[in-house]
């Protein structure tokens, strides 16, 4: 009990200083890049045109808002490390996400565990560590050969989502079958509606909706098997009452 | 006109810098709580590596992405703003919103694009310092009185993704055809290459699920999900040629 409780504390105290340093860096990130556009306006010499920014206020507060869901829904997803370096670094959905789930998956860690808290804390580190290096190299030959290299693979690029989720759509089906087939059955029809309407919501409100949708079906999934467990346990308390009745008779 | 400033550079890399700082610490942190706990050493290494391949491919459209954007903002600003929160979709609609992609690029407008395109993904990071703390309690408190249903509610959220994901590009694809439509800035997905690239990394996945479980093929196991992304990949640049 003693070890129990050792363990439970070193975890605990593991988790905070995750907190700890995590809000540290976010802090310093967020400044460091708060002050590009004012490095660049020093630099150039010049000031942003104040009414368009106010112009486009109601586009910010859109994207205020999607962040605002983001963090919520990835939050169980990242854990607690995952969470601070991906919203720092981004690309959550398309690399940092099936990336942990790929690690998840590989090394068969048990869900909301603390070795899965590691794993994927892991994974999206050396993630983080992979694209922004290779981001950097990245820039030798776009200086060097400017757009015509981008000419050359850019159309590629828009089938890297299909590429990724493909693959790793085939294990997460594999594994929650139950919780999928619904909300993918009414994502469709709210795609083909939206499509049909002509007006394509975009993937990250699609895959926002879809994680709202897949909550509300999952949380009636979990009732209906807690309803049919207590019937079924009823049941067998009845039958085991009956069973002392007749005996005592 | 030239918009690179050996000041934007330098705030870059120090941006650059922080980034790996940060993933670093988690990375010993998390190796050091790995081995206090007794994980295996191949566990380990495992997720390192797989991770590590795995985020290869992926990062080439980024820079491409880069690519893309210096042609209005120059090469230092879309080398930071994809380094940290962004991604080009978003990048691209936050900056046209003084429409740069339609006039002849100045100093001021691009100066005007950058502080809309950070002020609109401040609210992630700000929440993490804010209440992150609080939710994360939160769910460890869930864990503890009813784990099954914060099981169900992360696999529900998993399942979400693909449901959310899948339906946008199988619909989308079909709505597009055999078209490469493009809106003058980035290639938009034809149809039929999108449905090809999907069903070709379904298939490669489903192989390599056959071979580990079937026939063995244990080290398969750890670069199964990069091997598909390869392999679908290049199937579509291969596709671009035909449709």
């Amino acid at each position: 009990m003693k070890k129990q409780t050792n363990t439970n504390e070193l975890q605990s105290s593991f988790i905070e200083s995750f907190h700890r340093s995590g809000r540290i860096f976010t802090l310093i990130a967020l400044i460091l890049i708060c002050l590009v556009p004012v490095v660049f306006s020093l630099s150039a010499k010049t000031t942003p045109i104040w009414s368009s920014i106010v112009a486009a206020i109601p586009f910010m507060l859109s994207y205020v808002l999607i962040g605002l869901v983001e963090v919520f829904s990835y939050a169980p997803l990242l854990g607690v490390g995952g969470q601070y370096i991906a919203f720092i670094t981004g690309n959550i959905s398309n690399l940092k996400l099936p990336c942990a789930i790929n690690a998840q998956t590989i090394t068969k860690t048990v869900r909301n565990k603390e070795e899965q808290e590691i794993i994927t804390t892991i994974a999206i580190a050396v993630s983080s560590i992979v694209t922004t290096i290779i981001i950097a190299l990245g820039l030798i030959p776009l200086a060097i050969f400017g757009s015509d290299i981008v000419k050359v693979l850019a159309p590629v690029s828009p089938y890297v989502i299909p590429a990724i989720f493909g693959g790793l759509g085939i294990v997460l089906i594999s594994r929650y079958f139950k919780l999928t087939m619904v909300p993918f059955a009414i994502m469709l029809i709210v795609a083909l509606a939206t499509f049909l309407l002509k007006m394509d919501l975009g993937q990250s409100v699609m895959l926002t909706v879809g994680m709202a949708v897949s909550i509300i079906s999952g949380i009636v999934i979990y009732k209906k098997g807690t309803k049919k467990e207590k019937i079924a346990k009823k049941q067998n308390d009845d039958l085991c009452d009956d069973d002392d009745e007749f005996e005592d008779e | 006109m030239n918009f690179d400033y050996i000041g934007v550079y330098i705030l870059g890399a120090v941006i650059v810098v922080t980034i790996i700082a940060m993933a670093s610490f988690y990375l010993v942190k998390a190796l050091k709580r790995a081995k206090e706990i007794g994980m295996s050493s191949t566990t380990i290494k495992n997720a390192i590596k797989s991770s590590a391949v795995f985020s290869i491919v992926p990062s080439i459209p980024i820079v491409i992405g880069v690519g893309i954007m210096m042609s209005y903002l120059g090469l230092a600003i879309p080398w930071i703003r994809l380094t940290v929160i962004g991604a080009l979709q978003y990048e691209i609609l936050a900056m046209d919103q003084v429409e740069i992609t339609k006039v002849v690029p100045t100093a001021q407008l691009i100066a005007t694009a950058t502080v809309i395109m950070t002020f609109s993904i401040l609210a992630g990071p700000i929440f993490n310092i804010v209440a992150f703390k609080k939710l994360q309690h939160k769910l460890v408190d869930l864990e503890k009185n009813n784990k099954r249903l914060l099981d169900t509610i992360t696999g529900a959220l998993l399942g979400g993704i693909v449901a959310g994901l899948a339906s946008h590009i199988i619909i989308g694809a079909f709505f597009t055809g055999n078209t490469t439509p493009s809106d003058g800035i980035t290639v938009t997905a034809n149809g039929y290459i999108t449905l090809i690239t999907l069903a070709i990394s379904m298939v490669t996945m489903a192989v390599c699920g056959i071979l580990i479980q079937k026939l063995k093929w244990r080290k398969l196991e750890n670069y199964a999900l990069p091997l598909t992304i390869l392999v679908a990949m290049a199937s579509a640049y291969g596709l671009t040629f035909v449709f």
